[in-house]
């Protein structure tokens, strides 16, 4: 017996090294693929309770990544050694910010995974905005930890395409995985505030990056390497949406979608939430996005750098 | 751990030293201290001044040509302003990031009282963002993520009033963003014989403009260069309405001076500056002080080098070339561009070097060889 290889085995044994190294480094992206899964709004805002929250999170990762079910989806979207943060949209208050039961049904699954509580990080820009929106503060024990940024960035901007920015400590230094855990609303400049929308909570100036429907600035927030070598996954609560009015809460413009939606592809989660919304502008008899003259643009930008599929039309929506 | 300061921290450090230095705290239970730290998360709120509403809660800003229109819960481009349920309010009143003792030479004004001290303030928040913002981490951050304190107008003034300065400068990052501040600060220092100027870059409406120019006793203007491009791609303003600033500061008679940031490569060329200067001739007239400042790497453009020597010394003499009565060069210590001339004789006037006056031989704002007039604010 020799120890020596032959140049077929070293070639086998280099190429199942690859394969399995990109395997562990890509996880798995579906571009243009959409999960959504059934929850009913519970009547006077009272909250959904956590099994029905567990359920509806866990099929709408199983129908966007086409796992057998929320716990695969999870394993395969992030590893024990990651540090997941979720950013969570908490502008629009108690009544227009995820569920904290949904996060916290995420953030369960993320712990069957094999990630401890203390790598998994629920964030927005502010702990006041945290608070008012129902999430307990907290910088150590129990399940997850909550914080805000607060002043936590960067000293020195980072620079993508337009964008020049401080991130968030956070998103820069401390989290290996992000999640953008948004809800599904009208947005008075950007058109749409789903996932990508969200992101402009990470950085010091996203007053700076308003003009032309915020294009092309959320496109190169997203292509920024802090966020696009980061975000595995989009979470959006659409249990209730808002098709007007936005970004502020106005509960004359929302409806009950009644959905909780998911993505790998971070730009075709805003395509869906873009197409719902237009969808009910139009029952309402509203103008579209488009004829309001604030289209989400910054969708195609996405798509122009590969990001995945801005085109409403053309994605698959896979109802759990 | 480290013992260095950020320079924002440093900023912070100095104007709570300057607060305690001044001011001791009142009683419990009294309203807030001067001085006093403003919670990050509850800055203090008051109506803005120049806005309109709009239908569905929404308003528009009518303080800079932005004209921003923002929805209820959003924020101005400035980030200093917010739409609470259809009132736009400014969110820096009283809230000042820095507040400092300086020479007026570093606003720089050459023309206003030589030699005096001034006691300058700036909240965070700018409406425009330089990408070569020397000030960026005040001036291009939000006011939550700034510490500031308490400094209402009176406050300020009276600061300056017991430390025997007789200016106040509004300056660091943008006065236009804190329009209402200055305007109270300078209607309460003309009450007691300290004068307020700003330092600016004039991206502004006519109407807050004029509202304000009156309480002030001089105005400096950054223009930043002579092309809209470079407006649009590296200040991400417009470079029309400040040319319409300048006029109107220029036209109201209140002191104006000019300063140009020249920056190699993108707004240094000798075609530029000459259609800079002659429109400065043409539309100000040739008394105007035109500063031509060296540029140093920061922020966003840490990939180009200092102005050389020669560029600035080139631009200086276009400007003499062209007609101009006072062309002068900074961020170059101990040149002879630093100092004023008498136009008519060349008699050095002023010797400056840096900020420090080495000399001043003016006769009560003439030249005190030929007893030209010099024009400017020199009492």
């Amino acid at each position: 017996m020799t120890d020596t290889l032959s140049r077929r085995e070293l070639a086998r044994l280099a190429v199942a090294g690859l394969v399995a190294t990109a395997a562990r480094a890509a996880p798995p992206v579906r571009p243009g693929r959409v999960g959504v899964a059934r929850l009913a709004p519970s009547p006077g805002h009272a909250p959904i309770g956590a099994a029905a929250a567990e359920r509806a999170v866990a099929a709408a990762l199983a129908a966007a990544t086409g796992s057998a079910d929320g716990r695969a989806a999870v394993a395969a979207l992030f590893r024990p050694g990651d540090t997941v943060g979720i950013k969570v949209n908490c502008l629009g208050g108690p009544r227009l910010s995820p569920r904290p039961e949904l996060v916290a049904a995420l953030a369960a699954l993320l712990a069957e995974s094999g990630i401890p509580a203390h790598r998994i990080v629920v964030f927005e820009r502010s702990s006041r905005e945290l608070a008012r929106a129902g999430f307990a503060l907290r910088r150590d024990g129990g399940p997850f930890l909550c914080i805000g940024i607060d002043n936590d960035y960067d000293r020195e901007p980072s620079t993508s395409g337009e964008i020049g920015s401080c991130f968030a400590r956070l998103v820069s230094t401390t989290c290996t995985a992000l999640v953008s855990f948004g809800v599904v609303k009208d947005h008075d400049l950007a058109g749409v505030s789903a996932g990508l929308k969200n992101l402009y909570g990470v950085i010091h100036n996203p007053n700076k990056y308003h003009d032309h429907n915020c294009d092309p600035y959320l496109a190169d927030l997203a292509n920024h390497p802090f966020v696009r070598g980061k975000l595995r996954l989009t979470l959006l609560d659409g249990v209730v949406a808002q098709c007007h009015g936005g970004p502020a809460y106005r509960p004359d413009e929302t409806w009950p979608l009644g959905a909780v939606v998911a993505a790998t592809d971070p730009v075709a989660a805003d395509a869906w939430a873009w197409r719902v919304i237009d969808g009910e502008r139009t029952r309402r008899g509203l103008p579209t996005l488009a004829e309001a003259k604030r289209p989400p643009r910054f969708l195609a930008t996405a798509q122009r750098y590969g990001l995945g599929v801005g085109d409403p039309a053309a994605i698959v929506e896979v109802r759990a | 751990m480290t013992a260095a300061f950020t320079r924002r921290e440093f900023g912070i450090a100095a104007g709570a030293s300057c607060a305690a230095a001044l001011f001791r705290r009142p009683a419990d239970g009294a309203p807030p201290a001067i001085g006093a730290p403003i919670a990050a998360d509850e800055p203090p709120a008051r109506e803005a001044s120049w806005y309109r509403k709009l239908p569905e809660g929404r308003v528009e800003c009518q303080l800079c040509p932005r004209g921003c229109q923002v929805a209820d819960a959003e924020r101005g481009g400035c980030g200093a302003r917010e739409n609470r349920g259809g009132t736009y309010t400014t969110l820096v009143y009283g809230a000042a990031c820095a507040l400092h003792i300086d020479p007026i030479e570093k606003k720089p004004f050459f023309h206003v009282l030589p030699g005096a001290q001034a006691l300058s303030y700036a909240t965070a928040g700018c409406n425009v963002e330089c990408k070569f913002c020397q000030n960026w981490e005040i001036s291009q951050f939000r006011p939550e993520q700034v510490r500031s304190a308490w400094w209402p107008p009176e406050a300020l003034t009276a600061a300056a009033r017991q430390r025997g300065l007789p200016l106040l400068a509004a300056t660091y990052s943008e006065p236009t963003v804190f329009w209402e501040y200055v305007r109270d600060a300078a209607a309460a220092g003309r009450g007691s014989g300290v004068r307020s100027v700003a330092v600016s870059n004039g991206f502004i409406q006519e109407a807050p403009l004029k509202d304000v120019l009156p309480l002030l006793a001089a105005v400096k203007v950054d223009l930043k260069a002579f092309s809209e491009r470079f407006y649009r791609e590296v200040v991400r303003g417009e470079l029309k309405p400040v040319l319409k600033t300048l006029e109107v500061i220029r036209a109201s008679g209140v002191w104006l001076e000019i300063v140009v940031l020249l920056i190699p490569g993108l707004n240094d060329s000798e075609a530029e500056v000459r259609a800079l200067v002659r429109w400065v001739r043409t539309n100000l007239g040739t008394d105007v002080p035109l500063h031509f400042t060296r540029f140093h790497p920061t922020y966003r453009l840490t990939n180009l080098p200092p102005t050389p020597l020669a560029t600035m010394e080139r631009s200086w003499r276009i400007a003499k070339d062209e007609g101009l009565a006072f062309p002068y060069l900074g961020n170059v210590p101990g040149h002879a561009g630093e100092s004023t001339f008498c136009p008519a004789c060349g008699y050095r006037l002023i010797h400056r070097i840096g900020f420090e006056v080495v000399e001043n031989t003016m006769a009560g704002g003439r030249c005190s060889r030929c007893g030209r007039t010099i024009p400017g604010v020199w009492s």
